[in-house]
């Protein structure tokens, strides 16, 4: 007997499909494994059902029953709870109220009934009061409190809903091992009270030790419902990555190193921020380094502390034999970075301005331009667009009037000017078209081969393998595994990410 | 004050960070207190029980209004119409206590009436801001020339004079106590219990994060709405303040009040943004305001400079409250 049946269910956001058709069945007493690669959807299925995301098609139904969740209010009404990746919480408030905020008990119809939801709250709390560490109690405010003891505190909400089923949406990625474990032991117990739990770990250690069955999602789609007591690791892994992938196909493409003896671009020493730690490498000039693994592990908060627009609390980067602190990005422009944001809304268009202004804005800081002709301006930027073979009608058109991929071409375009020496792209393909990709890589490729020292992080595993020389795949904020020459396979990316931290 | 176990482990700057996070309208009141020192050093007759009622009586309109403001600010919202709401009550019960000849009664049901305007102007812009979701800072500025708008057709020229009955009782004293003092023990009373209500701290809880809040399954757009409600009671009480201190009506009186209390609520250390906001300190902030404007006079500052050196002031104040919060939680 099912708890919760999902048929076909899809979401599109624009023209990217999320989930192309999501099947699901979960039972009671069962804690039911989500696996898949970044953007294969896992999360959308858990906000389709959690009610914060509205699918475009298919079929939900609760108890064999069909229903239409149309917001989190409806989803609580019918029985789910969930613990969501990016936490809800309201970090002005406290543990307490925010553990009951879903439904703050009242009195007289008005008031926020104290010692109800004091009550209410100690139980949850009471459940990690031994592994919560120090600073955790009622009423410190969720602000203050360290990412782990957030967490537990999301964690305390979900289970608060007293949902019939539960969804965990990577609710372990902070935890200790004392944590993880008592975590694990209330599992068990609502498993035992015939709850149906969906839980997503990319930890495998994790996933096998309280797992009872796995579906596998890959590219938007369900692919296969696995009992886990019937399957081993690598079984899952290769129904992740799909196919053959060990043939050639799944390989690198790329040369695994660079020819002749190259000095390193950029060096990196046991470098330290928000977000990752202890990370150490050289990139060659002429070489691309890939940055593999989970999403979030720390690749892009990397990126972002070299390019100083975070804080890098201890280490060091030299460039070029120079040694390189940059304080801001400005600094870091001026020292010859550059750096690509696949989220160009915030990073990197000026919305509404023209694509002169939008190529030009580096050439401006690095020439310390102060007037501008715009028909200088046109011959310096045109050459930069043509190499990327950017489609625009004039340059006079606002940049709003291209297509993504025509407007991350400009965004790169901008960095072409003046060279840089060395280039970061975060992740810079994202949502644009197999076209455009194509004609970046063609470029990156291309600017490597004149010596530039490239850092390439991708959510997707083949442009890292078609790409990127070395790969070094992080978990939880650290490089775990450096990948090289024939390693470069789909299949060690996936082993990589998803092994324990 | 109780002291409980969160004050022993914390200490230094760590304590008066968590005193902070607890009381955050301390650096308001500390200027208060400040201020009222310099108005006593300059002109000591200014800390007299007669003078204080005075001041409260000319500013507890800013006082309520601030605390209008404060409850959409809680939410991340603003309102940029609440000094025409303002303006709209007070020309509305004074023409309706007029009209129905200034007894007791009419006073009564003119100041339910009043309550209703109030509330009718929060309706629109909750309406306008959180269910057709636009943006709330040009919405209430266009609200607010709407409700101007009606104000003047209300009563197109300033001067009807509200009944002796109404602001007579304002004015005067009720068991040897000016009534003005009443008010605010009412008020105080009313903001105790507010802040117990299921309703603010959902307004906090859209402030800190709408997303947060909406995924947690709260109902942000009518929680939003309730926030423009308050503002529409709050507004209406200002009104109903001002009009028993200035005992007329003037289509156009809270116009300049409602970037008063934008800068009342900052000053008293809520956070614009949302989320984390301080009733208290609004009415502190407020208080400020007019500590301010009476130094600015006391210090015999002339006429044509006196704009000048109030704008000046009031940015001191609130660099030092900015500060000393920024010190505290670093």
């Amino acid at each position: 007997m099912s708890k919760l049946r999902l048929n076909g269910v899809s979401k599109a956001y624009g023209a990217t499909l999320a989930l192309r058709r999501g099947d699901l069945e979960i039972a009671g007493g069962e804690v039911h494994v989500l696996m898949g690669s970044n953007g294969s959807g896992k999360s959308t299925l858990c906000k389709i059902i959690a009610g914060s995301v509205r699918p475009d098609g298919g079929q939900i139904l609760i108890d064999n029953k069909a229903v239409t969740i149309s917001g989190p209010q409806d989803a609580r009404a019918a029985g789910i709870g969930i613990f969501y990746q990016e936490l809800s919480l309201a970090n002005h408030r406290s543990v307490e109220e925010n553990i009951c905020l879903s439904a703050l008990p009242v009195k007289g119809g008005l008031f926020v009934d104290r010692a109800v939801l004091t009550a209410r709250a100690a139980r949850y709390i009471a459940l990690f009061s031994d592994v919560a560490g120090e600073g955790f109690h009622a009423q410190a405010l969720v602000g203050n409190l360290r990412a782990d003891q957030r967490q537990l505190v999301e964690i305390m909400k979900a289970l608060a809903s007293e949902a019939p089923i539960l969804i965990f949406d990577e609710p372990t990625s902070a935890l200790d091992r004392a944590q993880v474990d008592r975590f694990f032991e209330i599992l068990r117990d609502l498993k035992a009270q015939n709850r149906g739990i969906i839980f997503i770990s990319h930890r495998m250690d994790e996933i096998t030790a309280i797992g009872d069955r796995v579906t596998i999602i890959r590219d938007g789609e369900t692919i296969e419902t696995l009992k886990l007591s019937e399957t081993d690791p690598a079984t899952v892994i290769r129904l992740m990555v799909g196919g053959a992938s060990d043939m050639p196909a799944a390989r690198s493409s790329a040369p695994a190193a660079v020819a002749g003896e190259a000095k390193a671009a950029i060096s990196v020493r046991n470098l330290t921020g928000k977000g990752f730690r202890d990370v150490s490498f050289d990139v060659a000039e002429g070489e691309i380094l890939g940055l593999g693994g989970l999403h979030g592990q720390g690749q892009s908060a990397l990126l972002r502390a070299i390019f100083g627009a975070s804080t890098v609390t201890s280490g060091e980067v030299t460039i070029g034999g120079q040694r390189y602190h940059a304080k801001s990005p400005r600094d870091a422009i001026r020292s010859g970075c550059a750096y690509v944001s696949g989220d160009r809304g915030r990073d990197g268009v000026i919305s509404g301005r023209p694509i002169l202004e939008n190529v030009t804005p580096i050439h401006a800081l690095r020439d310390r331009l102060m007037l501008a002709r715009p028909s200088s301006l046109t011959r310096k930027a045109m050459p930069a667009l043509e190499a990327m073979r950017t489609k625009f009608a004039s340059l006079s058109h606002p940049i709003n009037s291209l297509s993504g991929g025509n407007q991350q071409k400009v965004i790169i375009a901008r960095w072409l000017i003046d060279r840089p020496d060395v280039l970061l792209l975060d992740d810079p393909t994202k949502g644009i078209d197999l076209q455009a990709k194509s004609d970046l890589f063609t470029l990156i490729r291309q600017l490597a081969a004149e010596g530039l020292g490239i850092l390439l992080y991708s959510s997707e595993d083949a442009e890292l393998l078609g790409n990127a020389n070395r790969i070094l795949v992080f978990n939880g904020g650290s490089v775990t595994r450096e990948l090289t020459g024939d390693d470069r396979t789909r299949y060690n990316l996936y082993q990589a990410a998803y092994e324990a931290a | 004050m109780t002291s409980t176990a969160t004050d022993i482990r914390s200490s230094g700057a760590g304590g008066l960070r968590s005193w902070l996070e607890r009381y955050p309208f301390l650096p308001a009141l500390v200027i208060v207190v400040a201020l009222l020192a310099l108005n006593g050093i300059f002109s000591p007759n200014s800390l007299s029980f007669r003078s204080i009622t005075g001041l409260f009586s000319t500013y507890i309109a800013l006082i309520m209004l601030a605390i209008a403001q404060t409850y959409v600010v809680s939410a991340g919202d603003i309102d940029l119409s609440a000094g025409a709401t303002l303006s709209l009550v007070n020309v509305a019960i004074v023409v309706l206590m007029e009209r129905w000849g200034g007894g007791a009664g009419a006073v009564l049901l003119a100041l339910a009436l009043g309550m209703v305007v109030g509330l009718a102007c929060g309706l629109i812009n909750g309406i306008v801001v959180a269910a057709l979701r636009l943006q709330a800072i040009v919405a209430t500025f266009a609200t607010s020339i709407f409700f101007t708008g009606l104000a003047l057709y209300v009563m197109p020229v300033a001067g009807t004079p509200a009944p002796a009955l109404f602001w007579r009782t304002y004015g005067g004293r009720l068991l040897g106590l000016p009534f003005v003092f009443y008010v605010l023990a009412a008020l105080a009373v009313l903001l105790f219990l507010m802040s117990r209500t299921r309703i603010v701290k959902e307004l906090l809880a859209v402030g800190d994060d709408q997303q947060a809040a909406y995924q947690t399954g709260l109902p942000v757009v009518a929680i939003r709405i309730k926030g423009y409600l308050l503002c529409g009671v709050f507004s209406g009480l200002a009104a109903f303040c001002l009009t028993g201190d200035t005992a007329s009506g003037d289509p156009l009186v809270g116009g300049k009040m409602t970037l008063y209390s934008v800068a009342a609520v900052v000053l008293g250390g809520s956070a614009l943004a949302g989320g984390w906001t301080t009733v208290v300190g609004s009415l502190f902030g407020a208080l400020t305001i007019g500590l301010v404007n009476s130094l600015v006079f006391f210090i015999g500052t002339p006429s044509e400079w006196q704009n000048f050196v109030q704008g000046l002031a009031i940015l001191m104040v609130l660099m030092a409250g900015v500060l000393a919060g920024r010190r505290a939680r670093a």
